[in-house]
């Protein structure tokens, strides 16, 4: 691995080269899934945090290992269990003995990790899965009356398994606010999953080394944000966001301010790993899908023609290209 | 202004243009529409000129310049470095460093295409071929529309004529004028406006010569009167030399509009009357006896014209035309008038006269004795409602003594005879 030049952090182009990096090491240990491999690094670029929906066995947990790796970042995997308790997740005060007495110390829980793979999130109860709430938006967790601060970066990686129902707890819709990003964790093709056996079961993996850290994933988002955006690309997006408002057949309930924010952040990521210091509207509508799909609430309409809420935002797109002037 | 978009847009507005103007085409082929050529270049000229005002309203910006040239793959690279010319910034300035050289690289894909579609301007092409085609096809629609605008522009020179003399009688000192002298020139006012009434209503040659004869005969009667009016004035000596003279200047004014009108009409007359003693002269007298007043005034004219001249000394045309009867034309039409119309058709007006009764005490060329009436809204010569057999009776008994006489060209006899002969079947 080439040494981090840390004076160059501010360095965009160094920077730009550093994160491309970071996405072909990542290849190497995860085969295919290129596609989901870029949009958690975009979530990662800009601070988000993201709902993982697909089947077991797809390589969820491999993936999070993987970038914690090549990103230097701790890694704590937090199964959720119906009788997981928020303390369990967060950290608890216990009493601690000794010559001067009891006292209570904190005993810091998964929740203190860079990176957080909370698999089946929604196996726990909702008091537990909320118990995430303030980590995720905030920072921090609090317990008792003290708040401690979460390491930065803090990215949390959540699952859920999109067929079996019996005995979870779906996320409530404020909860699946806080998500940047929904991604679906699609089936490999026969080559992708003869890559993963090979991989697997072969007699060694190659190795993942670290190509950025921490601190430089921290000065890549700060990059990041200072992309500029076109009046006719912000334009875009917004009319993309106040159309999930309009009357529509499909939609019960549109997508919230947060929606717009995190559109704006994707589609700069998005531009930063594609080399570009711009956003166009391709990035806005390639952003779109992953971070409108959990946030519109499609109508029973939709539910009972069989219209999933990727096709509501392709109609939307299709519909609303004024501000492009195409 | 952005080149491409004004071609392309102006295609598309003379498109329409040569829509409207070929729909004007169709409609002058069956309606009267005088204009329609004109209409149709108006209408091109209007699309061409709405284009410019909006292209001109709406123009093209710079950052809508930028955002076309980034659709040609430029990823909005182009638009946002302009829209962020006048930031700094390490990634401001990488930003456009990387739209520049993206710009210079491919700079051979802006391809804009200045020229519309072909199928666009094939539309126009054929638009304007019809139009174009549409306009030199002769029709009789056409041919009414030149004549009825003829006849409007004819009409409105009339009309504004009348309005000058309708001022400049208003102008005359009335004060100094007896009661019953006053009235008169209130009539003549009255008979002029009626003029112009009938001017406007005038859609034909025939209606409009209708207006002219009876309009000279006005015209000469007013003189007239207006003569008398200064003779009572001169004899009763209480007139100013001024109003004198200003109504004598009138009176000589509508004289020689009268001559010049008369003598204009000696011309036309001419053919009318000559049709008057054919067939034409005898089918108009058949339907004016239930139609219209110009049309029975003309068919009574024309008979009565190859009749005697007498009839023509009443309008003063009578010289050498003989029978041609177009004074008749005049004067006969002018005695039904618009108060035809409303009369019952077996009656009709005629001069209260013939010219062979003897009765009839003016000269030719002099209408002293002529007398009119005003009867509803229309001038008329004085005459007596009389049943339509009787007329026809009388006709038919001046025509056979015609016939004694050989006053008809020879080969007509028979002619005349089954005619009066028709109506009695």
């Amino acid at each position: 691995m080439a040494e981090l030049d840390r004076s160059r952090w501010n360095d965009p182009a160094y920077m730009a080269q550093r994160i491309a990096a970071c996405e072909r090491e990542i290849q190497k240990g995860i085969v295919g899934q290129r596609e989901l491999i870029r949009q958690v690094m975009l979530a990662m670029l800009t601070g988000g945090n993201v709902l993982l929906e697909g089947m077991p066995g797809l390589g969820k947990t491999r993936l999070v290992s993987t970038i914690g790796r090549v990103f230097d970042l701790s890694f704590k995997r937090i199964q959720f269990t119906p009788d997981l308790m928020p303390s369990d997740v967060t950290g608890t005060n216990i009493i601690i003995k000794n010559e001067q007495g009891s006292s209570f110390s904190f005993e810091r829980g998964p929740v203190f990790a860079n990176l957080i793979l909370a698999d089946e999130i929604n196996r726990a109860t909702p008091k537990t899965q909320s118990a995430l709430l303030e980590a995720m938006q905030e920072h921090t967790v609090t317990v008792g009356n003290v708040s401690h601060v979460l390491e930065a970066p803090f990215f949390v990686l959540a699952t859920q398994n999109p067929i079996e129902s019996e005995g979870t707890y779906p996320l409530p819709e404020a909860q699946l606010d806080r998500f940047m990003f929904k991604l679906l964790v699609r089936f490999p093709t026969r080559e992708e999953l003869k890559g993963i056996v090979a991989l697997t079961e072969g007699s060694k993996e190659p190795p993942i080394e670290k190509q950025m850290d921490g601190e430089g994933l921290l000065a890549a988002r700060n990059l990041i944000n200072q992309i500029p955006i076109a009046d006719a690309v912000m334009d875009y997006l917004l009319e993309i966001v106040m159309a999930t408002h309009a009357p529509n057949p499909h939609i019960r309930e549109g997508a919230s301010p947060r929606a717009a924010q995190a559109l704006i952040r994707a589609a700069r990521a998005k531009a930063f790993l594609e080399g570009r210091f711009n956003v166009s509207f391709q990035d806005v509508k390639e952003a779109a899908y992953p971070v409108l799909r959990h946030r519109i609430i499609p109508a029973f309409d939709a539910i009972s023609a069989g219209i999933t809420e990727d096709d509501i935002i392709t109609r939307i797109l299709d519909a609303n290209t004024a501000s492009t002037g195409r | 202004m952005n080149i491409a978009d004004l071609l392309k847009k102006s295609v598309s507005a003379l498109s329409i243009g040569a829509g409207a103007g070929l729909l004007f085409q169709v409609v002058a082929l069956f309606a009267p529409l005088y204009y329609a050529d004109l209409y149709m270049i108006l209408a091109f000229l209007l699309a061409e000129m709405a284009v410019f005002v909006v292209m001109l309203i709406k123009r093209t910006t710079m950052e809508q310049a930028a955002l076309r040239m980034d659709g040609f793959g430029f990823d909005e690279r182009i638009v946002t470095a302009y829209e962020h010319l006048d930031e700094e910034g390490a990634l401001i300035r990488l930003q456009r460093e990387d739209a520049m050289k993206q710009l210079r690289e491919h700079r051979e894909r802006i391809q804009i295409p200045l020229r519309p579609s072909l199928k666009r301007i094939g539309l126009l092409f054929l638009l304007i071929v019809l139009s174009v085609g549409l306009s030199v096809l002769p029709s009789g629609a056409k041919d009414r529309a030149r004549e009825l605008h003829s006849v409007q522009e004819e009409a409105k020179e009339k009309e504004d004529e009348i309005e000058e003399i309708i001022e400049a009688l208003e102008q005359l000192a009335q004060e100094e004028l007896t009661e019953e002298q006053q009235e008169m020139l209130r009539e003549m006012t009255e008979s002029l406006e009626s003029s112009i009434a009938e001017y406007q209503q005038a859609d034909s040659d025939k209606m409009l010569t209708a207006a002219s004869q009876k309009l000279s005969y006005k015209y000469e009667n007013m003189s007239s009167q207006l003569s008398d009016i200064i003779q009572d004035l001169q004899d009763g000596a209480g007139v100013s030399v001024v109003s004198a003279d200003a109504m004598q200047e009138m009176a000589d004014r509508l004289k020689k509009m009268s001559d010049m009108r008369q003598a204009k009409s000696d011309g036309s007359g001419t053919g009318q009357g000559s049709g008057g003693q054919g067939d034409a002269g005898d089918g108009n007298g058949q339907s004016g006896q239930g139609d219209t007043g110009d049309g029975n005034g003309n068919g009574q004219s024309g008979n009565g014209a190859g009749n005697d001249d007498g009839q023509n000394g009443q309008s003063g045309n009578g010289d050498g035309n003989g029978q041609n009867g177009q004074g008749e034309g005049g004067g006969s039409g002018n005695g039904r008038g618009d108060g035809s119309n409303s009369t019952p058709h077996d009656y009709i007006s005629v001069p209260n006269a013939v010219a062979d009764s003897g009765n009839l005490t003016g000269n030719v060329g002099n209408h002293e004795t002529s007398e009119y009436f005003r009867a509803q809204n229309g001038l008329n010569w004085e005459g007596a409602h009389t049943s339509y057999e009787e007329v026809i009776g009388s006709y038919e008994q001046n025509a056979y003594e015609g016939i004694a006489a050989q006053r008809y060209p020879s080969g007509m006899e028979d002619i005349i005879k089954e005619y009066f002969a028709s109506f009695n079947n």
